[in-house]
């Protein structure tokens, strides 16, 4: 008993002050993910890697749109999305205030627009996206007039691809020949 | 993977296997070289697991259910037994079932361990253990369709909820008394914490006579999920999931099952990471269970100081991982943080005080005359009925059997460390208690060993193939005993089939035996002791068989009555 | 109030759902100091309850507030609600609902009960507590801390204001994103990059990098070797110049150039 007391007097009050002081969490405490849509490209890495679905993209092609969607509700803070972001638009901050009363306001939405394809005028790629891996082949070393003119390609869709492909394997001769087919 | 035969652990028990029954073993592999899968006739089924489990120190680890019929043409039934004889190794029996008749014998008659795993199987395969004495529902509601089972591969989409088939419970719960008893339902939803659960103590007077329980109130359908949704490296978040306080050791017991049927080599250093946070994670668990045990003899002063200790082991896991319960820091092939001078120099701090503040608070309580009173002799696991149902983690240490995965199996970093094993003879809560205090001073030794050695270099590797169809067992020790988990791998980037199975699932088939002949006032007490991600009880329905009425007494009072020990409330 | 039926769904909405919240408002002002909480625990994973757990202990002590958790729905001003709703648990969850006294509030803890969190679109789950009941705050959290619980009761309560808001950003015209370290050749950056996050881990690893990063860029005539000398003499810490130097290496080995 009385080493009992002693160990509460010692140990006196330890209780936190918050919320009428602040508590800030350790550094690299991972709390609410803080997204920067200027610096997103829509390529939609992040929502792949989001094990619980937290993070998802819509895309509308007759609006010629996608929308990028983050519901705090449904993430579980484990900061894949900051793993795999190429461009960094994306990082868990310590903050870890996000209670809400009205569902809507667990929601964050930023809609990109989209470019269409130079053959079939589909929208598919975000235009943000399209600039950016222009950007990159410059920064690799690619002479910008090159790059730009590599632009064609990247505005094709898949679809449209494949379909220029077929005559140009068929002219390269029968494909058992070349050994791509037993 | 191909295992050089000179490395292979385990070979003894093959080879007794086959002796015992010459024309019945049809395969055998090996998936690491202290993990053989022997495929054996179904007929000889449960003769071979026996002869593993009582004839060669076998203990039985999970029941593994997967439908095969895309590989094979049938269903496979796995029974992991941990083989801790002389040779440490795990022997995996399997029998294949076919998709007419879906029925194979079944193992609980010779080896009672097996009964929930083959009640699960049932559940969610369909398939029929001839023989089981026990045909209820495990795992799925009572509300769940009855022609539906959620893991054939061709059963329905992992979205699909049937519409509700009963606007009732339906479980039937067993009493074996011979007399009349009165009824002592718990649970499902309960003031004291977690997991809800739902017990029948059927008493005669104060005494419990028998006990059941229905659990299985949070199943969600991971092991579907795992198999459809996701990929390999999101399965260690949702491993994480499994639990709120042994994540973490899920999570790693996932990710090494995946790198051992791939033959992947973890890092050191991330293999010395994971064992500092498998520790930290025993340190806050085993500081909740001592809480806890304060808590249930009445002694709540002491209940407030051990958790306001132990806010500082979370301190330590939120300074580690970021994340006050040491989720999302496991990949397949590492870890996710590294810890740097200012993590290390912060963690010895902590753990510094942490040792000097537990050592006065065990001090305080072992002194407590009341807590001796209290646990000793209550909630007796036999060493037999131990030995029979395959306990783990402390509860199975404090009934006088030497299992620890750390130092039986060692994963992680553990096969360089020196652990303690800390064994008692006493089979009650004393024990139990006991041996946790004394772990949670090994952990804090453990996590200031491998600050001292962390080896240098990476703490991830990537660019492994995963190559469809290999399977293989990633176990730990958790903080209540082995986790698990059977991994195979599929050929669409995600698993084929993932079984997961927590240390509590082996822990709770017991539980019966140690409520058996104890008073009802204990019975909070006994089943805090398991640790059973804890204390599952609520309202408190005392339905007296000899006066034939009901009377409901909340919780609070039963708790109250467990402290107190004075007023039965059912008087 | 049937719990069963969304509120939506009710014969006049409006009316009723006026008098939830007058009747809400007026619960709000009469139990200020002195808040009962009951838990019902909808399949969560245990780490949730923990928190709350832990928000009532001496470090946090929500009870300093008055709010304190009851062992009887029937006591409960507050329902506080984890998990993701499973199928077994619906059954309890909803007697627990109806034996609360109107008018009551709820609150939906952690991912699972705000909206099913990783287990969502499960065939055992409901996916969130408002699925089955209605609900008046979220919290969200895996798990919430308890200064998150202090923060969503006092939030719940009135007594502090929402910081989260609902955002939708539009693209703007002309809006573009550019390569950071463009001096610093791409092939080099991907490698550097790489071998940080194998060495530390992403976020780490990223911190470390980028610190490279800027001392490669810097132009102080001195040569780059002495500039990463002197930041680990001032950083004084063995793995980090562990890490550092592998960095190193690969500059040296010069894949793709360097400035040196």
């Amino acid at each position: 008993m009385f080493k009992l007391l002693k160990e509460v007097f010692r140990t006196g009050n330890v209780t936190v002050r918050y919320p009428f002081a602040p508590l800030p969490a350790s550094p690299n405490f991972r709390g609410k993910p803080q997204y920067d849509p200027e610096r997103c490209i829509a390529c939609a890495a992040c929502t792949i890697a989001c094990p619980a679905n937290a993070l998802s993209m819509e895309t509308d092609t007759a609006a010629g749109k996608r929308t990028w969607q983050l519901c705090f509700g449904r993430c579980v803070f484990c900061g894949r999305c900051e793993e795999v972001c190429p461009t960094g638009a994306i990082a868990l901050s310590p903050e870890y205030e996000l209670a809400v009363m009205d569902r809507a306001d667990l929601y964050q939405t930023a809609e990109f627009r989209l470019a269409s394809c130079r053959v079939c005028d589909t929208p598919f790629v975000p235009k943000k996206e399209v600039d950016y891996v222009i950007a990159l082949l410059v920064h690799a070393g690619l002479p910008e007039a090159e790059a730009e003119r590599r632009r064609a390609v990247v505005e094709t869709c898949p679809a449209c691809k494949r379909k220029n492909d077929v005559p140009r394997v068929g002219s390269l001769g029968p494909l058992h020949q070349m050994g791509m087919i037993p | 993977m191909s295992v050089s035969t000179e490395s292979r652990r385990g070979t003894g028990y093959v080879a007794a296997l086959r002796q015992k029954l010459p024309s019945s073993v049809l395969d055998e592999s090996w998936q690491t070289a202290e993990q053989a899968t022997i495929t054996v006739t179904r007929e000889a089924l449960p003769e071979a697991v026996e002869t593993l489990y009582y004839g060669h120190n076998g203990w039985m680890s999970v029941v593994v259910g997967s439908d095969e019929r895309l590989l094979n043409g049938h269903f496979a039934v796995y029974y992991v037994l941990s083989m801790e004889g002389s040779e440490k190794s795990y022997v995996v029996v399997r029998a294949l079932v076919p998709p007419d008749t879906m029925e194979f014998p079944s193992v609980t008659p010779k080896v009672p361990a097996a009964v929930w795993g083959e009640r699960e199987v049932r559940d969610m395969f369909g398939l029929r253990p001839v023989g089981l004495p026990d045909e209820r529902r495990l795992v799925l509601p009572d509300d769940w369709p009855d022609d539906l089972y959620p893991l054939r591969k061709d059963a329905m989409d992992y979205r699909l909820r049937p519409e509700v088939t009963t606007e009732t419970e339906t479980y039937k719960f067993i009493n074996a008394a011979k007399s009349e008893t009165t009824v002592v339902p718990l649970g499902p939803l309960h003031i004291t914490s977690d997991e809800p659960g739902h017990f029948r103590l059927f008493v005669d007077g104060e005494d419990i006579i028998d006990a059941d329980y229905r659990l299985f109130y949070v199943h969600r359908g991971m092991e579907k999920l795992a198999e459809t949704r996701m990929g390999y490296n999101d399965v260690t978040f949702l491993a994480d999931r499994i639990c709120g306080i042994c994540g973490f050791t899920h999570s790693v017991a996932y990710a090494s099952s995946v790198e051992n049927a791939l033959g992947i080599n973890v890092p050191p250093r991330a293999a010395t990471i994971r064992t500092i946070l498998l520790e930290v994670e025993r340190l806050h668990s085993h500081l909740l269970n001592l809480g806890l045990a304060c808590h249930f003899v009445g002694f709540d002063t002491g209940f407030m100081h051990f958790f306001r200790v132990r806010e500082k082991s979370m301190e330590l896991a939120e300074l580690l991982t970021g994340s006050r319960k040491t989720y999302a820091l496991n990949l397949i092939g590492g870890v996710r943080r590294d810890i740097l001078a200012e993590q290390n120099l912060r963690t010895r701090q902590l753990i510094g005080e942490l040792r000097g503040e537990v050592t006065r608070l065990l001090d305080i309580l072992l002194s407590t005359p009341n807590m001796r009173q209290r646990l000793e002799g209550i909630g007796r696991l036999e060493k037999q009925v131990a030995r029979d149902y395959s306990p783990v983690g402390p509860t199975v240490r404090g009934s006088g059997h030497h299992r620890d995965v750390r130092i039986d199996h060692p994963y992680a970093g553990y096969g360089s460390i020196p652990v303690g094993q800390h064994v008692m003879d006493g089979c009650d809560v004393l024990s139990r208690t006991l041996i946790r205090s004394q772990e949670f001073f090994d952990s804090i030794t453990i996590i200031e060993h491998c600050l001292d050695n962390a080896p240098p270099g990476p703490v991830l590797v990537e660019g492994f193939t995963y190559t469809p169809h290999r399977f293989a067992l990633g176990y730990t020790e958790a903080p209540r005993g082995e986790d698990i988990h059977w991994s195979m791998l599929g050929d669409n980037q995600k698993l084929y089939r993932w079984r997961c199975r927590a240390a509590s699932y082996n822990n709770w088939p017991s539980l019966r035996y140690m409520l058996r002949g104890n008073t009802v006032s204990d019975a909070p007490i006994i089943v805090a002791s398991i640790d059973p991600c804890y204390s599952c009880t609520d309202r408190v329905t005392v339905v007296d068989v000899r006066k034939r009425d009901a009377t409901v007494i909340p919780y609070k009072e039963m708790e109250r009555y467990c402290r107190e020990r004075t007023n039965s409330p059912l008087k | 109030m049937n719990a069963a039926q969304p509120v939506t769904a009710t014969a006049s909405p409006e009316s009723e759902r006026e008098q939830a919240t007058r009747l809400k408002r007026t619960l709000l002002h009469d139990i200020r100091r002195s808040v009962y909480v009951f838990r019902i625990d909808s399949g969560g994973c245990n780490a949730c309850d923990i928190e709350i757990f832990a928000a009532l202990t001496p470090v946090f002590d929500v009870e300093r507030f008055g709010i304190k958790v009851v062992p009887s729905p029937r006591h409960a001003d507050v329902i506080l609600c984890t998990g993701a709703m499973t199928r077994a648990m619906r059954l309890p969850a909803l007697r627990a609902f109806d034996a609360a006294p109107d008018p009551k509030i709820v609150i939906a803890y952690g991912a699972c009960g705000c909206t099913g969190g990783i287990f969502h679109d499960l065939y055992c789950v409901w996916g969130g507590i408002d699925k089955i009941i209605p609900v008046d705050v979220y919290i969200p959290g895996c798990p919430p801390t308890p200064a998150a619980t202090i923060y969503g009761f006092a939030l719940g309560l009135g007594l502090l204001d929402q910081k989260l808001k609902a955002t939708h950003h539009v693209e703007a015209e002309g809006e573009q994103v550019t390569v950071t370290h463009p001096r610093i050749p791409y092939g080099l950056r991907i490698a550097l990059e790489r071998e940080a996050r194998r060495m530390a881990g992403y976020r780490q690893g990223r911190e470390i990098v980028e610190n490279f990063f800027i001392l490669m860029e810097q132009d102080d005539g001195a040569p780059i070797r002495e500039r990463i000398a002197d930041f680990l003499a001032r950083e004084n810490d063995p793995r980090l110049a562990e890490i550092v130097h592998r960095l190193e290496e690969i500059c040296a080995r010069g894949n793709g150039g360097t400035d040196q």
